[in-house]
């Protein structure tokens, strides 16, 4: 090998070894990311809070004249929706690296418990909770922060609407209604994330829901946390 | 009838008796085998008013207060109510002349009742074929827009009595206590056919309650409207059998409406009606807010404790729920 060549070796050597160095230097500023006008593929568990549903009074009309005469009261019913565990899929298409929009469908079956009092003839009594088959079909984005948390983690930001529909145990009565929903979490990625095919990762979510109609003696807007997490691979 | 204290079933001209309840009591007929509803077979009812004035009330005031209370039933949605105003007339209030009369009646030996309707029926059909309505000069009556202290609001009577006119029984939504003279006193009353009046100069009676509707859109739903409403069904059981006259009360939380029915056999099954779609709490409770006679013939139990459903039960619009066995507990 003459001089002349290897001082060319060395000099692309050395220009190999500055590409990657750069390289790892962007990958640990901006860390692993969806790529961009792909789709992703999320399906996992989902806890959803409980929430109260309303207190209502079972009320006769009192024998004091007038129209302001006080009711009799012949019991009240506190009445809320149990936390439970469901599933949640979701179907994300990235619009940036950063920006994503998702379909979201999420099934849980949570019991409704209604609390009996103030029955002059009967003790106090809880009755057997009514089981709800609950789905949530939303649209939302997700906007993941520039920078990640750690390693191969990114958190993110997410929002979005949606439709309810529970219905009741024996599925003869239907009750809807719309969601509306704020959170955040993180994506981690176990494998890819660098703009390779096949990435695969775990996502955590935590959100705060509002719901309006649906299941509800009082026909008030209710809010309730979820948690879940969800496995995600993008072809 | 409407008593102050206590109560009967309202006179009928032939052999009545509760029909298989949808909603609350209604009257039924037996024509063989089978139990007929009674009621009018066409629309609108026909009536004629008394033209005697009493003190506080004059005929035009009495005949204004009976089409107020007319317009109260006929405006239940969804139902083929309708009654029609012939004109004053002197017929008395009783009596089979072909016509349907109300007006006053002095009957000073009934110092508990404050009207009575008289039913006449067809007994082929069940059809009702005339109705008379008689109001207890007795009492002290108003018809004053917002109640007279002292005296008995004569709209809410007629239409507590208009009720009857149409096929209606009692409703058991109410609760009484026993008074030191022996009568009963209400606490609570959550239809305007429960059996016990509100006191003197009380207008809240004017005002049909949901259980009145439900009632009488059992009788009178317009075909259109009959799948609007959903059922629940089920049976009352104590030490392992049949509880016959039972109250079943349906509280809608949504909406707090209560509608009540009652099981009518020995099985102890019972079916409460005429339902807006939604879940609903179930209350059993005996017959022991009036005379059972107000109510039931027959040997009604009424040794056991108020009861809840163990759950919550579904009324599905258009249809009935599954069936639910409620246990009571003797006293």
């Amino acid at each position: 090998m003459t001089g002349a060549r290897l001082h060319v070796l060395v000099v692309f050597a050395c220009g190999c070894l500055l590409a990657v160095g750069t390289a790892r230097a962007q990958g640990s500023t901006e860390g692993p990311s969806l790529r961009r006008h792909r789709v992703a593929l999320s399906g996992g568990l989902a806890w959803t809070g409980g929430y109260p549903i309303g207190d209502a009074a079972a009320d006769l009309r009192g024998n004091g004249v007038g129209s302001s005469a006080p009711p009799f009261t012949l019991f009240r019913a506190d009445s809320s929706i149990d936390g439970a565990t469901g599933v949640e899929a979701r179907v994300g298409y990235s619009l940036t690296r950063h920006l994503s929009i998702e379909l979201g469908l999420a099934y849980a079956e949570p019991g409704i418990t209604t609390a009996l009092s103030q029955d002059a003839e009967a003790s106090p009594i809880e009755l057997e909770a009514e089981r709800l088959a609950q789905y949530v079909i939303d649209v939302g984005a997700v906007w993941q922060l520039p920078r990640p948390i750690v390693g191969r983690m990114r958190p993110f930001v997410t929002g979005g609407a949606g439709y309810l529909r529970q219905l009741y145990d024996e599925r003869t009565l239907v009750e809807t209604g719309r969601v509306y929903y704020l959170g955040g979490g993180a994506r981690y990625w176990l494998r890819g994330g660098h703009g390779q095919r096949r990435s695969l990762g775990l996502r955590g979510d935590v959100r705060a829901t509002w719901r309006q109609e649906g299941v509800d003696f009082e026909g008030k807007t209710r809010t309730w946390p979820s948690v879940s997490l969800m496995m995600f691979w993008e072809p | 009838m409407r008593r102050l204290v206590a109560f009967a079933m309202v006179a009928l001209m032939g052999l009545a008796q509760p029909a298989p309840a949808l909603a609350y009591l209604k009257f039924g007929f037996r024509i063989g085998d089978r139990t007929v509803d009674v009621k009018w077979a066409s629309a609108p009812v026909r009536y004629f008013v008394n033209e005697r004035d009493i003190p506080g009330v004059t005929a035009t005031e009495f005949g204004a207060a009976v089409g107020r209370a007319a317009a109260t039933w006929q405006a239940v949605p969804g139902t083929t109510l309708g009654f029609a105003f012939q004109g004053f007339t002197n017929a008395p209030p009783t009596g089979m002349d072909g016509r349907n009369t109300l007006g006053f009646l002095e009957r000073p030996d009934l110092d508990r009742v404050l009207g009575a309707t008289s039913l006449l029926l067809d007994a082929a059909t069940g059809a009702l074929i005339e109705a008379d309505i008689f109001f207890n000069t007795r009492f002290q009556w108003s018809v004053a827009p917002q109640g007279e202290a002292g005296r008995v609001d004569l709209e809410s009577v007629v239409l507590h009595e208009l009720g009857h006119f149409v096929g209606l029984g009692h409703s058991a939504i109410g609760e009484t206590e026993r008074t030191a003279t022996g009568g009963r006193r209400v606490l609570g009353s959550g239809a305007v056919m429960f059996p016990i009046a509100l006191p003197a100069g009380s207008v809240a009676d004017r005002v049909l309650q949901a259980d009145d509707a439900a009632a009488v859109m059992d009788l009178y739903a317009a075909d259109a409207d009959r799948g609007d409403t959903g059922s629940i069904r089920g049976r009352v059981v104590k030490n392992g059998r049949g509880v016959y006259g039972a109250h079943v009360v349906g509280f809608h939380p949504a909406t707090g409406a209560l509608v009540g029915g009652f099981t009518l056999s020995a099985d102890g099954e019972f079916v409460v009606a005429g339902l807006e779609p939604g879940p609903y709490i179930l209350r059993v409770e005996p017959l022991d807010d009036a005379d059972v006679e107000s109510f039931l013939s027959g040997d009604v139990d009424v040794d056991f404790n108020v009861t809840y459903a163990p759950r919550m039960m579904v009324a599905p619009r258009g249809g009935s729920s599954g069936a639910v066995e409620i246990q009571v507990e003797p006293k």
